[in-house]
């Protein structure tokens, strides 16, 4: 019999705008030891449809209009508030994607880890105190009796994602909701947790509902997977039966958007052109300072610490790092957002570093950036039209009854509507959004561009989508690409080359292929085989 | 280049348009909104619509009561008591508009260079805010009308320039928040100016804020020259503002409370709505409440 069985639920949220289903008559089961992975993209449902089971979804708007969760013979769905709490703190463990918010940063840990063996299971102190210990001992914590009275803030993001992991276990539940658990973390550590939630599922007999959008790791962690699309689940069964035979369209669209592929066309560069962007020895400083006027030095932290690689033209580079790597921070400095400490950036020729006032200004015409989020990098009180013909105007590219003309190209060139010019950005999806930030870079007809992390706020599907145009464009018209990303497989996908980051210094440097094929040092080793893969189990 | 004269745009929302219709479904806000507009109305009209002079004394008729002739009564001179309010709502309301706007003009000035430069710049500007905080007001004004004597010019300046304190710290704070997101970054990038990355791209997100602040300033403006008024130091007789009215009105209150009780229902009316209206322009101007 199935651990939890949710049927035909329904959840709704009742908006200004009018009624919206966010889960459309969904079912699955639990089996007792097993791992049921949920897979879908941003606003599928997958997450609220956990949530409305275990009464968490907030209420109005929200509201489970239909449907039964059996547990352990119970209905989750006709308790009261007070019988669904006590499910929660003992029987169903819940651990979310960001460890910092989840965790209380006014409380030490211990006090935190305690709490519900003291509410729910009403053990002394010193028993919850010593099972506390245990639990983070179990989660692989270090000098677990030390740390008991640490706060969050002084563990880093994995070892927080432990902490989470064992508040989530300690009154030993039967059921572990896992939403996006490693979403936030870097991938060796992403490996790390998986393997952690892995042996702990194996060792207590857990079952698990592993909630992501990266088809990779669920296909790492479930014995079977339902793939949600807009509320309603479209294909489920074993991980190999969904992933290499996928029946439904959309989750065959989710296999093949999964950058898992070399680059699709040869490099279109000339490897005998000059160098066409060289930076030599760069180096960044972040000098940490004590609060106040008088902003005593603490202490130095090398961000960017002697880089030196060159780009030639039509050539994107990748620049591979976790974060704290300084991979940011270079592509910052390049582009003069950040001041260097010292080094050269040579741009065809010119001395970007030894530029200033207004020489540096008119020439960053030269050199642009995408960055990571689209929601941010947008002015939300500039409707499309003014935000790409700002530059124009700026930099009087093009006559002044050219500027809708040259507008509306650029809207072509990104495949966006011409009718969208007048719309605001908050009016536009995300993907959308980053490809009017791609056309703001373009609008300059750039040398060099850096893309900070461009695709990775976005769902598979349209991450595809603009790692397809930035190819496209990169090659049109011949610019210079640094791709800098946390995620191996869309660099593997886009670049020609690739760079790998650790502490502020280049480690690895080659061929794109070839580092992949054969790493040599350590740490791209360590990265590439975290990597989590579509694998056959045969 | 015809086909692009002729095509059809989709018109976007921006966001005053999305908070403007928020606001409209707010009855209490418009409803505050109308009684405002009557009120400045009336205060414009005033010369032409006003019963009688203000200053006109009428001894033989002393106070008396609401009459016919006399809606809201007369005062102690047996001067108009509506007209009296009536000119009173013109000192007040002048009052609260223009020492709000000086506010707003150094504030929004200061707040906004002191966050985008930053620095030791930064810190020399704020503590010389937080210097000006611990001046006991009282004092101040009394200092400045001592020195300067007594004038309504005085007046609205001095409580400008105290009300713009609140208002530069208000906007430091957004600019600063601001002023590392990516668009900002992403103006610059551009070779974007400093002034046309301040006026352009950093003031209308700020504006938001601003405007919400400022309706909350207007009435602890008006408030302000009641109390000065209370005190002596403000408007004199034979002139009339609400506040001064509101004194005089304390002090007959036993005897005749219609001098107190119409002066100070026109006050919290204006307060009222004033209030109301800001709560209104804050919830609309709130993107989380917005429809994603």
């Amino acid at each position: 019999m199935a651990l939890l069985s949710v049927d035909q639920l329904v959840t709704r949220f009742h908006t200004r705008d009018g009624v919206i289903t966010a889960v459309d008559n969904v079912s699955f089961a639990v089996e007792p030891g097993q791992v049921l992975g949920i897979v879908g993209e941003s606003g599928s449902g997958k997450s609220v449809a956990c949530y409305s089971i275990l009464g968490l979804i907030p209420s109005p708007p929200g509201r489970v209009e239909q449907g039964t969760a059996l547990f352990g013979g119970q209905d989750l769905l006709k308790m009261t508030p007070q019988q669904l709490r006590r499910v929660r703190g003992q029987e169903i463990g819940l651990i979310f994607q960001d460890p910092m918010t989840s965790l209380n940063p006014h409380m030490t840990i211990g006090r935190q880890l305690t709490e519900p063996l003291r509410v729910h299971a009403h053990l002394s102190n010193t028993e919850a105190k010593q099972r506390a210990i245990a639990a983070l001992e179990e989660v692989g914590i270090a000098h677990a009796t030390q740390r008991f009275n640490s706060f969050p803030h002084e563990f880093s993001g994995g070892m927080r994602q432990r902490v989470m992991i064992a508040m989530a276990l300690i009154n030993r539940p039967k059921l572990l909701i896992a939403d996006e658990p490693t979403t936030a973390l870097d991938v060796t550590v992403q490996a790390q947790i998986l393997q952690l939630i892995k042996n702990l599922q194996r060792d207590h007999n857990l079952s698990v509902i592993f909630i992501s959008h990266d088809l990779g790791v669920v296909s790492e962690m479930a014995d079977h997977v339902v793939v949600m699309q807009k509320g309603q689940v479209v294909e489920e069964g074993q991980p190999d039966a969904v992933f290499f035979r996928p029946q439904h369209p959309y989750t065959q669209q989710l296999v093949a958007a999964l950058p898992n592929t070399a680059k699709p066309s040869v490099a279109d560069f000339n490897a005998q052109d000059p160098v066409f962007l060289q930076v030599n020895h760069l180096c960044k400083e972040y000098k940490i300072r004590s609060g106040g006027f008088f902003k005593r030095l603490l202490t130095r932290v090398p961000a960017v610490a002697d880089i030196t690689f060159g780009l030639r033209r039509g050539e994107i580079l990748g620049l591979v790092g976790e974060s704290g790597s300084g991979k940011s921070t270079l592509g910052r400095t390049i582009v003069r957002l950040v001041e260097p400490d010292s080094g050269q950036i040579m741009l065809a020729g010119r001395d970007i570093s030894a530029m200033s006032g207004e020489e540096l200004r008119l020439t960053r015409r030269d050199f642009q950036i995408i960055f990571q989020d689209p929601y941010a990098s947008l002015n939300p009180r500039l409707t499309v039209f003014d935000c790409l013909a700002e530059p124009l105007r700026v930099h009087k590219l093009v006559e002044k009854n050219q500027v809708l003309q040259r507008v509306n190209e650029l809207m072509d060139e990104v495949g966006l509507d011409r009718r969208m010019i007048r719309k605001y950005p908050h009016e536009f999806s995300g993907g959308q959004r980053q490809r009017i930030a791609i056309a703001r870079a373009l609008a300059m007809r750039p040398k060099l561009i850096i893309a900070d992390e461009p695709v990775s706020a976005l769902d598979v599907t349209i991450q595809a989508q603009i790692l397809k145009l930035l190819l496209h464009l990169t090659h049109k018209y011949q610019m210079a690409m640094l791709f800098i990303s946390h995620d191996l497989a869309v660099v593997r996908y886009l670049s020609d080359r690739v760079v790998v980051m650790q502490n502020g210094k280049i480690v690895e440097e080659g061929e794109t292929e070839a580092l992949f094929a054969s790493p040599q040092h350590p740490y791209t080793k360590t990265l590439l085989s975290a990597i989590p893969h579509l694998r056959r189990v045969d | 280049m015809n086909d692009l004269a002729n095509m059809h745009y989709e018109k976007g929302r921006s966001l005053w348009q999305d908070a403007f219709s928020r606001l409209k479904n707010n009855r209490l806000a418009l409803l505050s909104f109308a009684v405002l507009l009557l009120m400045v109305l009336l205060a414009l009209l005033t010369p032409w619509i006003a019963p009688y002079s203000y200053e006109e004394q009428n001894l033989n008729l002393g106070a008396s009561p609401p009459s016919m002739a006399h809606w809201l009564g007369t005062d102690v001179f047996g001067r108009d008591q509506l007209t009296r309010i009536l000119y009173g709502s013109r000192i007040s309301l002048m009052v609260g508009f223009i020492a709000t706007s000086v506010a707003l003009c150094i504030g929004v000035l200061w707040g906004t260079i002191a966050g985008y430069v930053g620095g030791r710049l930064d810190a020399f500007m704020m503590r010389f805010v937080d210097i000006l905080y611990a001046l006991p007001f009282t004092i101040f004004i009394i200092l400045l009308t001592v020195v300067f004597g007594r004038s309504l010019l005085l007046l609205f300046l001095a409580i400008g320039a105290v009300e713009w304190l609140t208002m530069a710290r208000i906007v430091r704070g957004q600019v600063l928040s601001l002023k590392h997101q990516e668009f900002i970054e992403a103006a610059v990038a551009m070779g974007f100016s400093r002034w046309r990355i301040m006026l352009r791209h950093l003031a209308p997100n700020v504006i938001g804020p601003i405007i919400i602040y400022t309706t909350l300033t207007i009435p602890s403006v008006i408030l302000l020259e009641s109390f000065l008024s209370f005190l002596g130091l403000g408007i004199q007789p034979p002139q009339s503002s609400w506040g001064s009215l509101i004194s005089y009105g304390v002090e007959t209150m036993e005897e005749y409370p219609w001098l107190l009780i119409f002066p100070a229902l026109s006050l919290s009316l204006t307060l009222f709505a004033l209030n109301f209206l800001g709560d209104g322009l804050r919830d609309a101007l709130d993107p989380r409440v917005s429809k994603d």
